[in-house]
């Protein structure tokens, strides 16, 4: 066994840590060369890496939180509708009763952070199972927020908040992307630095074992989707500040862009395996794809077709990952070395030629490539 | 006169004095138990998973608990270990009446275990590993984070020093490691603390080739040389042979009997644990 641990020595170990790292900035790559040949000009024009980094920013929060609840093997498919609901009670609080921003702003924060316990307290203590309870309270949370607004567009806020939403203050950098990888820099720290953070992993890895360790594994994952509710929250104001309007059905999918963005960047749905940094790396990725769809012009409704194969994709590959994990990267290496091993391989390909041809088909069907405006 | 009434007063008391030493040194020498268990009987609902049991257990001794599937041995040693609470029956723990309400209570009181399924989390590594639970922390602007660097420092030399393991990097994360530096890394994390007395092992081995064993076993006998009380779950009655200086023999939720490793065989204990000899069977050693 000790000759196993060194034969992959140097490069594969040092290597091991930014694996989940590489698969998305790989793809990343893959959309910036594509995009270099195929609309180099409006792609790459300073406004439009703006369009995508503001665009990335609303994820970013959620992305970070979202790790922590899928670290703890939980989910949470109820963000879409806290988002809505702390966003139109923000609004409310705005509009109908002269709050100020900043207060209207905490209440919003403390909402989302209410409903996260909510959904927590659901999980661990009336035992229902996450993805239930989470859909479940999805609805419920939903149907607040239509009762509230019924069919309002609250629109037309304070400057501030048009501000958070998508000022630009910081020379280069909108101020929500400040935000966002604030919010991202709090939870590598939350993830390196605290007990909350390593009980996360150890939860993920082994919830036995932590339990057994003494750890209080029920208030663990409730704090996890506390700190989902809040960034939800965040996201909802970060999105009422952006239209400058909200309403009650705002933010829909929320909850499977976020799983994708967090899944694409490495961390593993079966527990244990986290990455901030994958995570920021899944968000840019996504909003750099739906950005090029958007460049090259292709009908919308393919975006939630391209969302829904990058998350078979990628969580297709992590699991590939996850039998190969012993062995790490010189695993991965050892699929080009042995044959036999490159079924899956085979299978990728598959599924990343298929990607290619949704993209040509969908560029056939919107028809008309009009000039750029 | 009345001096010399005195000083015989004094010396009869002094004496007194004395002789009390010399029976308290007697009594410690002859009963050196670190745990005793008395009248363990143990019921889950209508089922006696343990009926009327004695264990004792004295200080730098492996002692082995044997016996067929459902025989009590893992329902005997989690209520050792205060993961489960005994129907009827007392626990000792240097002759001071010892009473858990749960696991960590045990551990406070230097009782541990090492788990079958290794109670181990393959995400984190070593050193995260060994102070699962019990973090050391540094403040930083009066925020109490953990200290990552000090305790990788203090896993390495707790494996070096108390297990002689040393690992090629404490960076890795332990699903990468093999069975047996697995296995030192869960018991690293129980000899880690300081009032360490009892280590309850189960099944140590079940999962290891036969290099780990060995390995795993040499690791057991210099924990056994350090003074501590070490109590092996064991299935293979070889490494029972090799390792242990007792054998407690568990049968159908009672106590087989307890045997010195060096006076039987393994044909013997084999016959307790089926139940063969009648005659063998008592219920204390």
């Amino acid at each position: 066994m000790q000759e196993q641990i060194t034969a992959p020595s140097s490069i594969g170990q040092k290597l091991q840590p930014y694996v989940s790292f590489i698969g998305p900035m790989a793809m990343i790559v893959a959309i910036l060369l594509f995009m270099a040949v195929v609309e180099p000009a409006r792609y790459f024009r300073v406004s439009n890496l703006n369009q995508i980094l503001l665009d990335a920013a609303l994820y970013m929060p959620m992305a970070m939180a979202m790790t922590f609840v899928i670290t703890q093997r939980g989910i949470d498919l109820s963000i879409g509708s806290v988002a809505a609901l702390s966003a139109i009670v923000m609004a409310f609080l705005i509009k109908q009763y002269a709050f100020p921003v900043p207060v209207a702003a905490l209440i919003a924060l403390g909402l989302g952070a209410l409903m996260g316990l909510i959904n927590g307290l659901v999980i661990t203590r009336l035992k229902v199972p996450d993805l239930i309870g989470t859909l479940a309270m999805d609805l419920v949370y939903r149907g607040i927020a239509l009762v509230l607004a019924k069919g309002l567009v609250l629109a037309r806020f304070p400057e501030l908040l048009t501000e958070i939403g998508r000022g630009q203050s910081f020379m280069f950098l909108p101020t929500p992307v400040v935000i966002g990888l604030i919010t991202m820099l709090l939870g590598y720290f939350l993830l390196t630095s605290t007990h909350f953070g390593r009980y996360t992993i150890a939860i993920g890895s082994n919830p036995e074992a932590s339990d057994m360790t003494g750890i209080a594994v029920d208030r663990h994952r409730v704090y996890a989707y506390v700190l989902m509710g809040t960034m939800a929250a965040l996201a909802g104001i970060l999105l009422t500040g952006k239209l400058n309007a909200i309403q009650a059905t705002s933010a829909p999918y929320f909850n499977l862009h976020v799983i994708a963005a967090v899944v694409v960047g490495g961390t593993s749905l079966f527990g244990g395996r986290a990455s901030i940094v994958g995570s920021l790396a899944g968000v840019l990725l996504l909003s750099m794809m739906i950005n090029a769809l958007v460049t090259l012009r292709i009908e919308f409704f393919w975006q939630s077709v391209a969302s829904g194969v990058v998350i078979i994709f990628s969580v297709a590959l992590y699991t590939w990952l996850q039998k190969k994990d012993r062995d790490g990267v010189a695993g991965m290496a050892s699929l080009f070395k042995y044959p036999k091993k490159s079924k899956t391989f085979r299978l990728f390909a598959i599924i990343v030629a298929s990607l290619f041809l949704l993209t040509i088909v969908g560029i056939l069907f919107s028809g008309d490539i009009k000039p750029s405006g | 006169m009345v001096l010399v009434y005195f000083l015989q007063i004094g010396v009869l008391w002094l004496n007194q004095l004395d002789w009390g030493n010399m029976t308290l040194q007697a009594v410690t020498e002859t009963d050196n138990a670190v745990i005793k268990m008395r009248g363990i009987t143990k019921q889950f609902g209508g089922v006696v998973a343990l009926n009327n049991v004695d264990l004792t257990a004295y200080a730098g001794e492996v002692l082995a608990i044997v016996g067929d599937n459902g025989a009590g041995k893992s329902t005997l040693i989690k209520i050792l270990t205060g993961v489960y609470q005994p129907t009827l029956g007392s626990i000792e723990l240097d002759g001071q009446p010892f009473s858990m309400s749960s696991h960590s209570d045990a551990i406070a009181a230097g009782v541990d275990a090492v788990y079958q399924n290794l109670a181990i989390a393959d995400h984190l590594t070593p050193a995260q590993n060994l102070f699962l639970g019990s973090e050391l922390t540094k403040s930083v602007f009066g925020v109490r984070i953990l200290d990552n660097k000090k305790m990788k420092l203090e896993a390495t030399r707790t494996l070096k020093d108390r297990l002689g393991v040393q690992l090629k990097s404490m960076d890795v994360l332990t699903e990468s490691l093999s069975g047996g530096q697995r296995q030192a890394v869960a018991i690293a994390r129980a000899v880690r603390h300081d009032n360490l007395r009892v280590l309850v092992m189960d099944e140590p081995t079940a999962a290891l080739g036969p290099q780990e064993t060995a390995k795993t076993l040499q690791l057991i006998k210099s924990l056994r040389d350090q003074g501590l009380t070490v109590i092996v779950i064991s299935h293979s009655l070889d490494d029972v042979f090799e390792i242990s200086d007792r054998i407690h023999v568990q049968r159908r939720g009672q106590c087989a009997g307890v045997v010195h490793t060096n006076e039987t065989d393994n044909e013997e204990v084999l016959s307790m644990i089926v139940g063969a000899t009648s005659s063998g069977a008592t219920t204390t050693a």
